[in-house]
Order: C-alpha cells, then structure tokens, then sequence
C-alpha cells in the first residue's frame, strides 16, 4: 500500500531517488524493495523500528554499501556508478558522528575540506560559525563532550553546502533542550532550501520534525507520505491518574466518546506506562477531556494528572496493515 | 576530479597527530643507546689487542670448528664463508669491525633487517585501514566524493613515505647516538662487497672495496625494498581485518615464523618461495650464504615483488567492493 | 596553520629519504648483478706498522696442532695458558698471549705452507718474544688414529722410517720459517709423546718418537735460540693419569705436567 506523493510538491525538484533497491546479506534478504524520493527543501522522516533496515538503507545511500539491485540517484548522479559526482551533494552523519579524536575540531574539518572540491578556511570558519563551536574548535576532539561531538559531527556534514543532509536518529543521546535546538536547526536549514533525511524509531519526533514520511518495517517501505496523513490521523492516548482508581473508572465509563484501552491489545509505549502506576489510559476526543475532568471533580475524585501520550510505531503498523494480513 | 596530493596530505597528519612515528623515535632513542653500550662493553674487554690479533684469533677459532666432527655441514658453509671473508678483510689490512658510529650503523641496521624495521613498519601500516575501521571514521571517509581506490592509493603512498622516514630515521639516530661514544668518523672506511657464495666456497673475484658510506645506502635501499614488501602485506591484512591488534599478530607471526624458517630450514627447498624468508636482502651484499640454497638476489627480489603485488592486488580489489557494515 | 608546516616537513623529508633509498636500492642491485660496473674503490694505505714491541714481560705466540690448541683439557686452557700463568707467577713479569693460532689435525707441512703464504700469521709472529710450537704428532701419528689397534702399519718398520723423515724435513721448514719471520723470539718446542705407549703392540711407536725428538733437537740446536721440551716421560708409566678419555690427548693434568716443565726450562 502506497501513498502517493501529494500533488502540491510535485513540481519541486527530486534531489534524493530511491528506486527498488534491496539487498542481501550472507543469504538473507535485509532490505526488500525500497522506494521514495526526497524533494528539495523537505524534511524527510524515516521512520522504522529498530533493526527494520534504516541505518543499511542509510549505509547504501551514501556508498558504503552497495546494494544487491535498484539504485539511488543524487541529484541526477548514480551513487553507485559515479560517487564522486553523487556525493558531492551530500552530507552525513551515520549513526554516531565518528571523527578523529586525536585531532582537533578544526583539523578534523580541514581533513574533510580537503576531500572535496571548494571547500576552503572561509567555508569552515562558516560551518564553525553555523553550529556555534567557535571557542573550542582548535580543542583536540577527544576533550569534546558528546554533544559537542555531535555539533562537530554536523559541521563537517555542511562542509560542502549539500544539498542533502542525510542524519542517522540525530536525537540519539541528546537531553529534550539539545532535542529542541536541532528541531529548529534542521528547520532552519530546510527553510534555507536544503533537503534533510532524517531516520529515527520514534514516532513523536518525525511528527514534530517532518514534513513527509517514509515508514519502514522488515526491510520494506509500508507507506510515504505526508506525517499528517499518515501519522496525525492516529489518536493519541489520554491517561488519567486518579487519588481513586477504582471509583474514577466507573464515573469515566458516563463519558461519551471515551473508550478504554485494554491491556495487550492497543497501549502507548509500556515504558512510559511503567513509570505512571495505577494510571487509566483511554481514548478520547480531546473536546471531551474538560467534560471528563468536571465529571470527575462533581463526583469528588481527585485528577492528579491527565497527560496525552503518542501511539507506538507497532501500533501505527497495526492500524496500516489492518486487515491486510501483514504478520 | 580531486587531486591525490591533499588526500596524501591528510593520511600523512593523521599518522603524524597520532604520535605514532614519536613511539617509533622514542624506541630507538632508548635501544641504540643500549646496544651501543654493549657493543662499547665488548670492545672494552680486549681493548688492549690489536685487531689484527683479535681477528686472525677469531679466523683460528671458526677453523678449529670446522675441523670438528659434530657441527652441522650448513654451519660448516657458514663458517668457512665467513673464514674466508675475514682473510679477506685481513689479507688487505682492512679492520672490519673498527670502532667508529659509522660502523656500528651499519651493523645495527643489518641486524634490524628482520624483525626490527618490519616490527616498527607494522606500527603503521596495521593501523591505516583497520584502525579506521575499529573507530568508525572509515564511515565519514568513504562518504566523500573520492573513489575508494583513491583513498587507498593515497593511504599506500602515506605508508611508502613513513616506510622511508623509519629507515633513515633509524639510520640516522644509530650514527648520531653512537657517535657520542664510538666518535663520528668512519665514512670513507672501506667494506668489500661482492662475495659469491657457491656451494661452501666463496669466490672473490668479484670481491670490491666500497666506502662505507656508500655500502650504508645500498644496505638501506635493501631494507627498504624488504620492509616495503612487509609494509604492503601488512596493508592487505589492515583491510582484510577489522581490529588492528588481530592485524598486528597477524603480520608478526608471519615474520617471526620466517626468521625461525630461515635458521632451520634448509633442507625444505619449497620454503624459499615464502616472503619471510626472502626478507633478508643485505645478505647478499655481505656475501652470507643465503638460508636455503639456490636464493640468488633475483630471486628474492622477484619472490618479494610477487608478494607485494599480490597484496596490492588483493588491497584494492576488496577494499574498493567491501561493504562498510560497521 | 602548524598542521601546514608539519605536512611539508614530513611530506618534504620523507619525499627525499625515498628517492636516497631507491637509489641506494638501485645502486645495490647493479653493484650485486654487475660488479664491473661499478667504479673502483681504492682501499685506504696500509697503515704504518704500529705496535711497538715492549722489552719487557712476555708476549706469547702459540701455534701449532690440537695439542697447543688444548684439545682433551675439559676447562680448555691446554699447556698455553696453564704456562702462561705459571711463568708469570714465577717471573713476576706480565704474560700476555697475543693469539693461539693452532689449529686441531694440522701437520708440519700445512703450518710450513700457512707460515709462507699468509701473511697475517707471519705478522702475528713477529709480535712475540716467545713462540710456542707443537708440530709432527699428526705427520707421525696420523695412520695411528685411523687403524688404532690393527698395528698393521705402525709395524712396518720401513714406512714408518720413511714418515719420520719427510716429517722431520717439514719440521725443519716450520722452523727456518718461524725465524725468517722472528729471528729474536725465543722458540719453545713441545716434544712428541707416544699416546699408545699403553697397548702392547704400539709401545714400539715410542722409539720411532724418540727418534723425532733427537732429529728435532738437532733442527732445532741449529737454529739457535730454541729449547725442546721433552714430554714422552709424562705418558709411559702414568700414562692412564695424563691423557684424556679419547687416548690421544693430555687432560688437564697432563697438560699442567706440560706447562711446569716448559716453565722450569724458561724461568729461573
């Protein structure tokens, strides 16, 4: 089942094409058939469980690996066929942003700059610029805290103005205030009219990052699209915390539109259900929320919280794959 | 197209910033320091001897050894090379061992040929793929728009340049460092090179007084020509393998294996076909019988150069179709 | 940018260690392949004799067979050593061996021979004052250590007389040599021995012995400035005590029997 692409960003220029590739490894089919393409300026979400093929997909386009057929067309070059016109355009950081740590911020960038065409000190002493590292670049890299890594990591990826930055789960060990700067960092940039890539395994964050999707599973793109399209017609969870479970339950039964969600059949994320015991998770319009609580307060039971919570991607395949018998 | 030179260029700094040659430097500042002192202990003993006593005494004793019974005939060979080369240098009133740094360079990097320089060769050379692999910047490497044979040409031509820098380097520290006891002299001492081994006779016909300065850099060519053949088998390894110890081990027990090969198997005629034991290329400039008969320096050369290209070969073919999983 | 300088530095020093070593490497290589070819090398003068030779003490040159070599003697310090310490502690003077130049299994022929072509051994001579000589025991005895116990040609009275006389005549070479060489160091000769002197049918070997030692004497009278040491006394009734496990060789002891009486004759 493919969305297909919506009609008002047609006429935007394809930057990234992914036709029919798949890839076999020691005999085993890892990746079955990939297909979507990134527009310019668009931030593109790839959205996958872990181990669905996001980081081999990730490898294949950027020539680390070379995939078994199809093929991957940047900007109008053959990654496989001609890399060195391909790659121009793109920037990356792959998984973790792994530069040498013997060097300095700045060595490092000037050991990359030297690996592409035109790219010179004026062009770093921008980048440097654009991630804000200016007072520790001339560190030696192994002194750099993570996140510092991180911002290095993409200062190398702008090197050589690409047109397409290609980021591998960029929130990966970043705290929610570092989270918040690189969603407006990554805004930025495709505001400036660069194509973003970015993969990741939650749901939340393509939502809050995206514009359009690809969503992967076993090796396989279920649907591309616009995040709305696909992601925002899921409703989310409301979980109440109650000072009486028990009586609570009973009185949001008289809610209309409230339905209750069932252990093992659909639940948000258990983890963060763990963390909130006793809690009660519905569904419900969020018109009905205050209806809801003032039930509840008339009927002297204390709200110690009501927080909305995001399906999980399982879910988000189930509801896709719904009666289409995919296991 | 993007020029070969900066990618050479950031290959060089990267061995350079990794304090890799400073280990080498420092290994040798604190070894030949020692082995001078040895050598100066052992010139000490019999200071007061003439050499040419000390020589004819040492022609007497191999002669005395050979008359036995019991030493092997290969040793025999050996020895009554070594008689005769001795005669020679006595026969034209040539010290051989004159104390003097020149010298001591000289005999230090004969002895360095088969495990020293390779050891400190593969101190680079295992690293260059496989350490970037085990850090995961191969990854950013890769992801620039350089094809990968230029990368590794790039990180092969790094690798010549260090290879040289060992060598000289080597040589230079040794003069310098046991010039402070030995003296500085010795340059124009004259070597005689040009012994043919034959069966267990020498002919020195051929036999020729060069300066020793002269005979230094013949000597170093050598090495580096066998420690460029470690170098670019070490390189294939590096990308064979994805951890530089395993890399290491890997080339080290090759080469130790061919030095014990080379002391113990002359009777396995198939072994000279193995780099190991081909690696001692100053031999035939000293005029040593060769471990195994019937190497010739043609054929050595030849034996290496097909190890090296085979390597080289092998290096790019998998390195430019490997996929980079991590 | 000091990552700038380091690159043209390396980049630079290793360019050039390089290209030095390619051509050392060719240079090598032609010189090996093709020795003609490359451009002769004058070997520097000989130096000047140096090494004055001081009046005082001694400065012993040995040569000879096994026996100056010390062959048998378990600690190896034969009769040479064992006399030079002796002499010094007799003479209070200092001892110094310049080389011990014998060589197991030689005979009076090859010694002859070696004195006259090599020149390094001449050389050596000259630095002593006192020449140690053990010479003819193989020229006598060699048919011994081949057939010991057949007897067969110790027997022969005729060849055996004939081996006495060319032996005798090398001996004399080795001796007219040795003082062409060194006119002015005092030559000691170490008579021969009968080594089977114990089994019967070789005891007559002694006599053949005896008759060397008379010949060497008289070589030896003529040459002046030389003593023989006799030794065949040592090895008749303490034969057993003297000689070592392969019944050719002193032991230990019987080389020390060797040094005393060397000593006795030189040392007041």
């Amino acid at each position: 089942m493919h969305t297909q692409d919506s009609t008002e960003a047609g006429d935007k220029q394809v930057v990234l094409s992914v036709r029919g590739i798949r890839k076999r490894i020691k005999g085993k089919w890892i990746i079955e058939d990939v297909n979507f393409e990134v527009r310019e300026g668009e931030i593109f979400g790839f959205l996958g469980p872990n181990g669905a093929g996001k980081t081999t997909t990730i490898r294949m386009l950027v020539d680390l690996i070379k995939p078994t057929a199809g093929e991957i067309i940047l900007c109008g070059h053959n990654v496989q066929r001609e890399p060195e016109q391909a790659l121009r355009y793109v920037g990356s950081i792959v998984e973790n942003p792994e530069v040498y740590p013997y060097l300095t911020g700045w060595e490092n960038l000037e050991h990359f700059a030297r690996m592409m065409p035109d790219v010179g000190q004026d062009r770093i002493r921008e980048v440097v610029a654009i991630v804000g590292m200016d007072k520790r670049i001339h560190d030696k890299v192994k002194t750099y805290s993570l996140g510092m890594r991180q911002r290095l990591g993409i200062a190398q990826a702008l090197l050589g103005r690409p047109r397409l930055l290609i980021l591998d789960e960029p929130t990966n060990g970043l705290d929610p205030k570092g989270i918040k700067e690189l969603r407006e960092f990554v805004r930025m940039l495709a505001d400036q009219g660069m194509s973003l890539f970015i993969s990741s395994h939650l749901l939340s964050e393509i939502q809050l990052m995206c514009d359009r999707v690809a969503i992967l599973s076993h090796g396989k793109v279920l649907a591309v699209g616009d995040v709305d399209e696909l992601v925002g017609g899921a409703e989310p969870y409301v979980v109440w915390q109650l000072d009486d479970p028990e009586k609570g339950k009973g009185c949001l039964a008289g809610v209309p539109g409230l339905q209750f969600a069932e252990a093992g059949i659909r639940l948000p994320d258990e983890s963060q259900l763990a963390a909130l015991p006793g809690a009660i998770v519905t569904t419900l319009p969020a018109e009905q929320v205050p209806v809801a609580v003032r039930l509840l307060v008339e009927a002297g039971i204390g709200v110690l919280a009501v927080q909305k919570m995001m399906p999980t991607l399982e879910e988000l395949f189930l509801n896709m794959t719904e009666g289409e018998g995919i296991a | 197209m993007l020029n070969l030179l900066p990618l050479i260029q950031n290959e060089t700094l990267k061995v350079w910033k990794k304090k890799r040659f400073y280990v080498i430097v420092l290994i040798l500042v604190v070894l030949i320091p020692i082995f001078t002192y040895a050598q100066m202990k052992m010139a000490q003993s019999s200071e007061d001897k003439d050499w040419r006593s000390k020589l004819l005494q040492q022609i007497t004793d191999y002669q005395n050894a050979l008359s036995s019974d019991r030493i092997p005939e290969e040793w025999k060979t050996q020895r009554r090379v070594m008689v005769q080369q001795l005669q020679y240098y006595l026969d034209h009133d040539v010290n051989p061992n004159s104390p003097n740094a020149v010298t001591f360079t000289r005999g230090f990097l004969d002895n360095s040929i088969t495990l020293f320089i390779p050891l400190m060769v593969l101190a680079i050379a295992s690293d260059l793929v496989s350490g970037e692999r085990t850090t995961g910047t191969i990854k950013m490497l890769l992801t620039r728009p350089v094809r990968r044979w230029k990368v590794l040409l790039s990180k092969a031509v790094t690798l010549t340049l260090y290879v040289s820098l060992i060598i000289v380097t080597t040589a230079v520290l040794s003069y310098l460092l046991s010039g402070i006891f030995f003296g500085y002299h010795g340059w124009n001492q004259p070597v005689f090179t040009g012994f043919q081994v034959q069966g267990s006779a020498v002919d020195s016909s051929q036999v020729h007084a060069v300066p020793q300065w002269l005979y230094i850099l013949m000597q170093s060519g050598l090495i580096w020509f066998s420690a460029m053949t470690v170098a670019l088998l070490a390189l294939m390894v590096s990308v064979l393998v994805r951890s530089t110890a395993a890399s290491i081990v890997t080339m080290m027990a090759a080469i130790i294996a061919g030095t014990i090969l080379a002391n113990m198997a002359s009777s396995w005629h198939s072994a000279k076909y193995l780099f190991a034991v081909n690696l001692e290329l100053t031999n035939y400039l000293k005029g040593t019988p060769p471990p195994i008969e019937g190497m010739t320096l043609p054929f050595s050369l030849l034996i290496l150069a097909a190890w090296s290209a085979v390597s080289l070969i092998v290096s790019f073919v998998v390195f430019t179709k490997q996929d980079m999983m991590n | 940018m000091s990552s700038r300088k380091v690159w043209l530095a390396v980049g630079l020093v290793s360019l050039v260690s390089t290209l030095l070593l390619l051509a050392g490497f060719g240079y090598a290589v032609r010189d090996l392949l093709a020795p003609g070819a490359s451009t002769p090398f004058r070997t520097a003068e000989p130096e000047p004799e140096t090494s004055p030779v001081p009046a005082e003490g001694y400065r012993i040159v040995a040569l000879g067979d096994s026996l100056t070599k010390g062959t048998g003697d378990a600690t190896g310090e034969g009769y040479v050593k064992q006399a030079a310490a002796l002499i010094e502690e007799a003479s209070g003077e200092q001892v110094e061996i310049i080389n011990n130049l014998a060589i197991g299994g030689m005979r009076a022929d090859q010694l002859a021979e070696r004195l006259q072509a090599d020149k390094s051994f001449a050389r050596a001579l000259t630095q002593a004052n006192l020449i140690l000589l053990s010479i003819g025991g193989n020229d006598l005895f060699q048919f011994a250590r081949t057939e010991t116990g057949s007897g067969a040609a110790a027997i022969e009275p005729e060849l055996a007389a004939k081996r006495l006389e060319e032996g005798l005549g090398r001996l004399s070479d080795v001796v007219e040599r040795i003082r062409e060489v060194n006119p002015d160091a005092k030559l000691v000769y170490i008579g021969l021995y009968n080594p089977f002197y114990d089994i019967p049918e070789l005891r007559g070997g002694s006599l053949a012995v005896q008759d060397w030692n008379r010949e060497a004497y008289r070589i030896l009278n003529e040459q002046g400035n030389a003593i023989l040491v006799p030794t065949s006394d040592l090895f008749e009734e303490t034969i057993a005590f003297h000689l070592s496990s392969d019944h050719f060789h002193p032991n230990h002891a019987g080389y020390g029997k060797i040094a005393e009486r060397l000593v006795q004759s030189l040392v007041p």
